[in-house]
């Protein structure tokens, strides 16, 4: 059941739904990803906190979300469960930071960052919709939040404060 | 160690690394009990009842431990009613890890203004780096894996000395490394002349703590810099990377530090590995972090 006019947390490898108003949170983005879509006729709103991004051959997972290769399709399976319509998502992203430098082989797969945020893309496009603003990359955290009246997704950093990354509803 | 403050950002008189441990008011400590527990356990004469008598002298720390082990995380049958009894129903290297919880969490809990950490932000991380390096030491079998967990829990000390230091600093701090291309320990290096693993291993050699250890905290950003390689340094910078990639405790300083991959090479785990490693160990983490929810 997707919540309704609530706050609500989304914690490593969550989706979660929300129907009408509310907000949706991922505190302390490192290298993962906080994926929010929104359909704005309808009012269903969701996010996931992707953490990694390939889910392991022969190996079952209970979480979807943790990965970008299930939680994409995962998180637009539960929107559309909730009265979103496909062809009205529009989503936004922030996360994917990693670490200054890496000593040796930059080919390596251990910028766990850029891979989550290339792989959130390409399962995007490759379900035919389209990511309309990011914020990834760097080596700050981040705190993402997305309020469904105002369709604001905002991006948290210790520094920078609170900004603005895009309107979902514009 | 005497070296000027530069760009203005450290005001005089002219901090040194001795005054960081001198002149700081609310230094943290480790209970005499908690490092005799750990000399003990490392001890090859060290037995249950020696350690048990250690901890007994410490009624505060008794009276943690004694919380902690009859938690719900452990789910044993019947209550824990004194020392002896817990180190022999959970073990003696349990009981150090737990030792080593007790005494740190109550000024690890704390915010730590300089590098933008809210309550208990500190204390995530540094428990997800001990998690993180003991997972770490027993997957690659390089190191005693709750050697690991101590050197995970403590390798950030320095922070929580020179925190105060730093507070109205972490911006312009920010602003040099990105305009000169640095990371946070650079710039700590930078402006002060050491930086916050020198505090920590400083505070280590105060404390007489075991070599490894001070090396842990020493070298955690810099594991090519040890000579000889110390696994345990090798498994915290490990541990460390895992933590700052998941996002767990992060202040101002992000994930601002470089990644030494011969570190993970050493310790005979892959690159092509780490996306399980991190798996397994948010896993890990999130078992863990049970051992807190109705015993802190």
């Amino acid at each position: 059941m997707p919540a309704v006019g609530s706050a609500v947390l989304v914690g490593m490898a969550d989706i979660q739904v929300i129907k009408g108003s509310g907000q949706l949170s991922c505190l302390g983005l490192g290298s993962c990803i906080g994926l929010c879509g929104l359909d704005p006729i309808a009012n269903v709103a969701g996010m996931v906190h992707v953490m990694l991004p390939q889910a392991f051959q022969n190996k079952g997972e209970a979480k979807p979300g943790k990965f970008a290769d299930t939680g994409v399709p995962a998180l637009i399976a539960e929107m559309l469960k909730a009265g979103a319509d496909r062809g009205r998502l529009r989503f936004a992203m922030a996360g994917g930071a990693q670490v200054f430098k890496f000593s040796a082989n930059t080919e390596s797969k251990l910028d766990i960052g850029a891979r989550n945020a290339q792989a959130v893309q390409e399962v995007i496009r490759s379900l035919g919709l389209r990511i309309i603003a990011h914020d990834t990359g760097g080596s700050v955290g981040r705190t993402v939040s997305f309020t469904t009246e105002t369709g604001i997704y905002t991006v948290k950093t210790v520094t920078s404060g609170e900004t603005t990354l895009c309107n979902l509803r514009a | 160690m005497q070296l000027e403050g530069m760009n203005g950002m450290i005001s005089s008189p002219t901090l040194t690394l001795e005054d960081i441990v001198a002149k700081t008011s609310d230094l943290p400590s480790l209970p005499a009990a908690a490092l005799a527990v750990m000399r003990e356990t490392d001890s090859p004469t060290g037995t249950a009842q020696s350690i048990a008598r250690y901890l007994s002298q410490d009624q505060a720390l008794t009276a943690r431990i004694l919380r902690l082990a009859n938690s719900a995380y452990y789910g044993l049958a019947r209550q824990i009613i004194d020392v002896s009894d817990a180190v022999v129903v959970l073990g003696m290297r349990c009981i150090r890890n737990l030792c080593m919880v007790a005494s740190t969490y109550p000024w690890m809990t704390k915010p730590l203004k300089g590098y933008g950490l809210g309550p208990r932000e500190m204390w995530t991380h540094s428990f997800a780096v001990a998690v993180g390096s003991q997972l770490v030491a027993t997957r690659s079998r390089s190191a005693v894996s709750d050697q690991a967990f101590t050197a995970g829990l403590l390798h950030n000390l320095g922070k929580v000395a020179l925190s105060i230091w730093l507070e109205d600093k972490l911006g312009g701090m920010l602003a040099i490394a990105c305009r000169e291309g640095l990371t946070f320990d650079q710039v700590e290096r930078k402006i002060l002349g050491f930086d916050h693993c020198d505090v920590g291993a400083h505070m280590g050699e105060v404390w007489n703590l075991p070599k490894p250890l001070i090396e842990a905290m020493k070298f955690h950003h810099n594991p090519n810099g040890c000579e000889p390689f110390n696994p345990l340094v090798d498994c915290v910078h490990v541990a460390d990377y895992l933590t700052m990639s998941m996002g767990l405790g992060l202040g101002g300083d992000g994930l601002r530090y470089d990644f030494q991959e011969e570190a993970l090479i050493r310790l005979n785990l892959t690159p092509e590995s780490f996306d399980e490693l991190a798996e397994e160990f948010m896993v890990s983490y999130e078992q863990h972090e049970k051992l807190f929810e109705d015993a802190s």
